[in-house]
């Protein structure tokens, strides 16, 4: 135990380096990309240290009523998630000069990231969300083009209302309990406070229909920083949502239901629209809704997503046209089509990638029918990215290597290396095999029967993404949540 | 304390009259306008929370000063000195998202002076 205060100073000092090397890198534009990947190393480093259970579980700042910060090993995929895609976009971008002051804003976003990971009090959670949610508007904004201006200020102006609305919950809590601390919230009475802080982290995670902001966001956003807003900012409001579940009951079981209809809603309009970007956004609505199940199981799968959807959208940069229609037509370079099988057959759940076991582990986690749903919304996301299987290698493709660049291969390894672990032989999980082939056949004749509907035209999807959709969604998910709560 | 209730729902209702504004107006201008309003709602309501003991600040006075234990052993009825620390964190990054807000509201303009959410909103439907 005498390690002890060393282990907090060390987990302090990490969370500075970010912000302490964004300054460096304002003043020292140069030494930018290096002290991001430093921040990335260290950040992977206490990831790892968080996992071991080596640093201190609570970690109390300014005494009982300051900062809370819980380390944990809960916390730790979550970290090793920020360390890997925030690397794997410095990466794939180190050849290329990056628009604006690109890595600053990286480091600042991967420090706030940090801190929202491991804040375990209403207030540190504000304050770390409100870093993330600006610099994620800024990193949108880097090509300053029209589009960009609007769809960056949509994200700005959502996530500041729903900031808004978690500001009042938090006070009508402190109100009742006297701390902002998660672990006072267990017996926190009516709805009213519960359910406007569960509006402003479902809507930051991207939850259900108060998350609709996010397929157009995320589509419109720069390659690169689709990536990591898909891969990793998202989990910035889930897994502190997660926690909040683990010390308050009323939420675990409210949670459930909202992830599986996010799933849901994010499976069918994937299967209807017609562009790719926009395709890969709304599975990641769906994928959240899965990651909302379990606490238990949530850091593993939420790694697995992450690491897929970051490798697929980065890749999305170079697809040779958005629009889905006639994918089957156009070659792929080879490399682009090695990524994008890896990163699909991952999210669909396919052995030996890394995405199998975190399925195989959220369906240990499941109880009751919420167990049996999730096969369901697995063929629904085989049947997603079928459309995206099926285009051709491009055989010889003239000056691509024959691996893909270096940040999405970092990603792609990460999902390979528990293959490992099977072709080590130590237990082969054959039932789960069966399963998954089941899955993917039933995925695969969904697909077939989705084609001639699409083809038709039978079913048009209506459009809810205008900003007055987005804000009403919003203001309905609250009122349904406090009805809900009062109970 | 039927005072401080009051108060209470007159700042929600400020909070919301601010995001029925956000709804429902047209104007971009006006509605970073109606978001500020529910921002002030909210920073108010943290300054009555605050209030809701006393209205002295908890400040230690200096050394040759009256020692503080005893001033509160006379029954002074002090502010709640952790929602004011709170807002202030709140108040600043309020003010700093106003004016990203108002930066790419003002670079909009260029595209349509009038603001309408329409030019925007509806332009891009694919």
């Amino acid at each position: 135990m005498s390690a002890l205060p060393s282990a907090e100073a060390a987990t302090i000092a990490w969370l500075l380096l970010p912000f302490l090397a964004a300054f460096l890198a304002a003043l020292l534009p140069s030494l930018g990309r290096p002290l991001t990947l430093l921040c990335c190393l260290a950040t992977a480093g206490v990831a790892l240290a968080a996992h071991q259970g080596l640093l201190p579980p609570v970690l109390e700042l300014l005494g009982p009523q300051g900062v809370e910060l819980r380390p944990d090993a809960y916390a730790a995929p979550f970290l090793l998630l920020n360390a890997l895609i925030c690397a794997g976009v410095l990466l794939d971008g180190w050849g290329r000069s990056l628009p604006g002051p690109f890595p600053l804003l990286l480091m600042v976003l991967h420090g706030g990231l940090d801190s929202a990971f491991v804040a375990a009090d209403l207030v540190s959670l504000y304050v770390t969300l409100e870093v993330v949610g600006i610099s994620a508007f800024l990193l949108i904004l880097t090509p300053r083009n029209g589009r960009t201006l609007w769809v960056a200020l949509r994200y700005l102006l959502i996530s500041n209302t729903v900031m808004l609305f978690f500001l009042v919950g938090a006070a009508v809590e402190y109100q009742q309990q006297g701390s902002f601390r998660f672990t006072a919230m267990a017996s926190v009475r009516g709805g009213g406070a519960l359910a406007l802080l569960l509006v402003g982290l479902l809507t930051k995670s991207g939850l259900f229909i108060s998350g609709l902001w996010l397929p157009r966001t995320h589509a419109e956003a720069p390659a690169e920083v689709s990536a990591l807003l898909s891969g990793v900012v998202v989990t910035a409001g889930l897994c502190p949502l997660l926690r909040l579940a683990m010390e308050v009951p009323a939420i675990a079981a409210v949670l459930p239901p909202i992830g599986l209809a996010s799933g849901a809603l994010g499976i069918l309009f994937a299967l209807f629209d017609a562009d790719a970007k926009r395709l890969l956004a709304w599975s990641t609505l769906s994928q959240l809704g899965l990651v909302a199940l379990s606490p238990a199981a949530a850091g593993g799968y939420a790694l697995a997503h992450g690491l897929g959807k970051g490798a697929l959208f980065l890749s999305a940069r170079r697809f040779p046209s958005r629009v889905l229609e006639g994918w089957r037509e156009r070659p792929l370079p080879a490399d682009l089509w090695w990524t994008v099988w890896i990163g699909s057959l991952s999210i669909v759940g396919l052995p030996p990638l890394l995405g199998f076991f975190a399925k195989a582990r959220l369906e240990e986690s499941l109880q009751g029918w919420t167990g049996l749903v999730v096969p369901a919304l697995m063929v629904g996301t085989t049947a997603v990215y079928a459309r995206l299987w099926g285009a051709p290698r491009a055989s010889g493709g003239a000056g691509e290597g024959p691996l893909p660049p270096a940040g999405t291969l970092l990603l792609l390894a990460a999902l390979l290396l528990p293959g490992l672990q099977l072709a080590a032989g130590l237990e082969v999980p054959w039932a789960a095999f069966g399963k998954t082939a089941l899955v993917v056949l039933a995925g695969l004749g969904l697909h077939r029967l989705l084609e001639g509907l699409r083809r038709r035209q039978v079913l048009r999807l209506p459009d809810l993404e205008g900003f007055g959709d987005l804000l009403g969604s919003i203001g309905v998910v609250g009122a349904g949540l406090m009805v809900v709560l009062q109970r | 304390m039927q005072a401080f209730r009051l108060l209470e729902l007159l700042l929600l209702a400020t909070v919301l009259a601010g995001f029925v504004g956000l709804l429902l107006r047209r104007n971009l201008f006006l509605k970073a306008l109606a978001m500020d309003v529910a921002g002030t709602g909210v920073v108010a309501l943290f300054v009555l929370l605050g209030a809701r003991s006393g209205l002295r600040s908890p400040i230690l006075p200096s050394a040759n000063g009256a020692p503080m234990a005893a001033a509160a052993s006379t029954g002074t009825a002090w502010a709640d000195p952790i929602p004011q620390a709170v807002i202030l964190t709140a108040i600043v990054i309020g003010l700093s998202i106003q004016a990203l807000v108002l930066v790419v509201i003002s670079r909009l303009a260029q595209s349509d002076p009038l603001l309408d959410l329409a030019s925007f909103d509806e332009g891009e439907r694919p």
